[in-house]
């Protein structure tokens, strides 16, 4: 059983072969920025919206709504990271029922890559939100006892986030695998559907957990108020 | 399960690319589009809110305009009432001095009418009672009426002295008429008299059945009458007499 699709080289370019997880990635991404141009090629102010444009706009702002609800200090550059997570991975694992395609998110390649980019996404939002010397503080917050842990609690946060979306999204592709075969009629579509389901779930635990830490990132530590200063 | 860092590394490409292809034509078109709508929503509502003070405005005005409307409106019927009233009262006045006039004027015509008639109805009295009064006098006058009235002339002579005296100086005689004879004591009475104011100027008696019974006595130019016909003709004046003056005044005590 081919438990990734890493493992499948679709073509090679300068030497280089391009897996699977590559193309489908690159499938995923064609799909979402056709479409984005599609809706939006045409926007005025003026012209009220298709439907097209309401849905995009119903996601994009869901989306910020939620981010709101998590960091009071939210921006759009945290939107434009973490959304991108939420539709690339929701896609990917949305694709999980169309025949012959393997999700990228299925490849803990890419779910470390994902981590990876969460891990080094959030000491740049908090440097860009606080400054080196007020990111670096966060590390000795409460105490410098607490350095080493804060460093392990960064790593992990970034191993556990891969391995989670991993998990999932293999285990699903693993199981509904299994299943094909053992009971080929009936279980494999109520395991596509909740694959569906789990998928789309991940999707939002992935990047509602990288703005999480982007948000505790970008949070202010605040002074303890100065009462001489303020006469 | 391994990990292929390569791919690691291509993906972490693959998806910064993708983070900023969705920035470039999903999220800036999507929240600029929201954003600018966002505007323009608030730009119109900020319009309709202008247009709302603005139409509460004139409405307060109009209601302003309305209210003092019917304030003028008010005072106007207040005014025009008030007119109409002096009008109508000034009318009701006229009517009624109006009124009163001809109520005066009607009594006044019927005070005239009634003093008229009252005055017709004294004379048509005083006429009946005259030929009643002439009747009666001319039915039962006599001798001894005749009489009685020589001897009431003898009486009467004194206060006419001087008249008489005047009238003697161109007269050759007195003539004394009468319905019938006069006795022979009456005509010494009379004589005697006439002698005492007039003396030496002779005294005839004369009879004459067309005079009213009584004595008119003729001396030169002047006549003097004691007669039926003249005390009715002296009823008559007096009656007149108090017509003209004393019975108005009577009529006028009886009316009012």
């Amino acid at each position: 059983m081919q438990l990734t699709p890493d493992e499948t080289t679709v073509f090679t370019l300068w030497g280089l072969g391009i897996n699977e997880t590559i193309v489908n990635t690159w499938i995923i991404m064609a799909l979402l920025t056709g479409a984005s141009i599609l809706v939006t090629r045409r926007l005025r102010p003026d012209v009220p919206p298709n439907r097209w444009r309401t849905t995009l706009e119903v996601i994009v702002t869901g989306i910020q709504r939620q981010i709101e609800e998590i960091s009071p200090q939210s921006s759009r550059h945290i939107l434009y990271f973490s959304g991108t997570l939420f539709l690339f991975i929701a896609l990917s694992n949305l694709l999980l029922v169309v025949p012959g395609f393997t999700p990228p998110t299925s490849s803990l390649s890419t779910t470390a890559a994902l981590a990876l980019s969460v891990l080094i996404a959030v000491p740049l939002f908090g440097i860009t939100r606080q400054g080196i010397g007020g990111y670096l503080k966060t590390y000795i917050q409460p105490s410098v006892i607490m350095l080493p842990f804060n460093i392990i609690s960064e790593f992990s946060r970034g191993i556990s986030l891969a391995i989670r979306l991993y998990g999932n999204v293999m285990s699903g592709a693993v199981i509904a695998g299994i299943l094909l075969g053992v009971a080929p009629f009936f279980f494999p579509v109520v395991m596509d559907v909740l694959g569906l389901l789990t998928g789309l779930i991940q999707a939002y635990i992935f990047a509602i957990l990288a703005t999480v830490y982007i948000s505790s990132a970008t949070a202010i530590v605040k002074k303890p108020e100065n009462k001489e200063e303020d006469r | 399960m391994s990990i292929d860092w390569v791919t690691v590394l291509a993906q972490i490409a693959n998806f910064l690319v993708l983070v900023w292809l969705l920035k470039r034509f999903l999220y800036k078109p999507i929240l600029n589009g929201i954003d600018s709508r966002e505007a323009e929503i608030a730009e119109q509502m900020s319009e309709a809110a202008r247009a709302q003070q603005k139409a509460e405005a004139a409405e307060a005005d109009f209601e302003a305009q309305k209210q003092q409307l019917l304030a003028d409106q008010a005072a106007l019927a207040e005014r025009v009432r008030e007119q109409a009233q002096q009008q109508r009262d000034a009318l009701l006045a006229e009517a009624r001095e109006k009124l009163e006039q001809e109520r005066q004027d009607t009594q006044a015509h019927l005070a005239r009418e009634r003093e008229r008639f009252t005055t017709e109805l004294y004379k048509a009295s005083a006429e009946t009672l005259y030929q009643l009064a002439g009747r009666a006098l001319h039915d039962l006058a006599d001798e001894r009426l005749e009489e009685h009235i020589a001897l009431h002339v003898v009486s009467q002579l004194a206060p006419l002295s001087e008249e008489l005296a005047a009238a003697a100086d161109n007269a050759e005689e007195a003539v004394a008429n009468t319905h019938a004879p006069l006795p022979e004591g009456a005509r010494q009475e009379v004589k005697a008299a006439l002698q005492a104011r007039v003396p030496g100027l002779p005294l005839r008696f004369a009879t004459d059945d067309s005079q009213s019974p009584g004595l008119v006595l003729r001396i030169g130019s002047i006549q003097l009458d004691w007669t039926v016909d003249g005390y009715t003709d002296e009823l008559v004046g007096l009656l007149e007499e108090r017509l003209a003056s004393g019975e108005s005044g009577r009529v006028h005590d009886h009316g009012g």
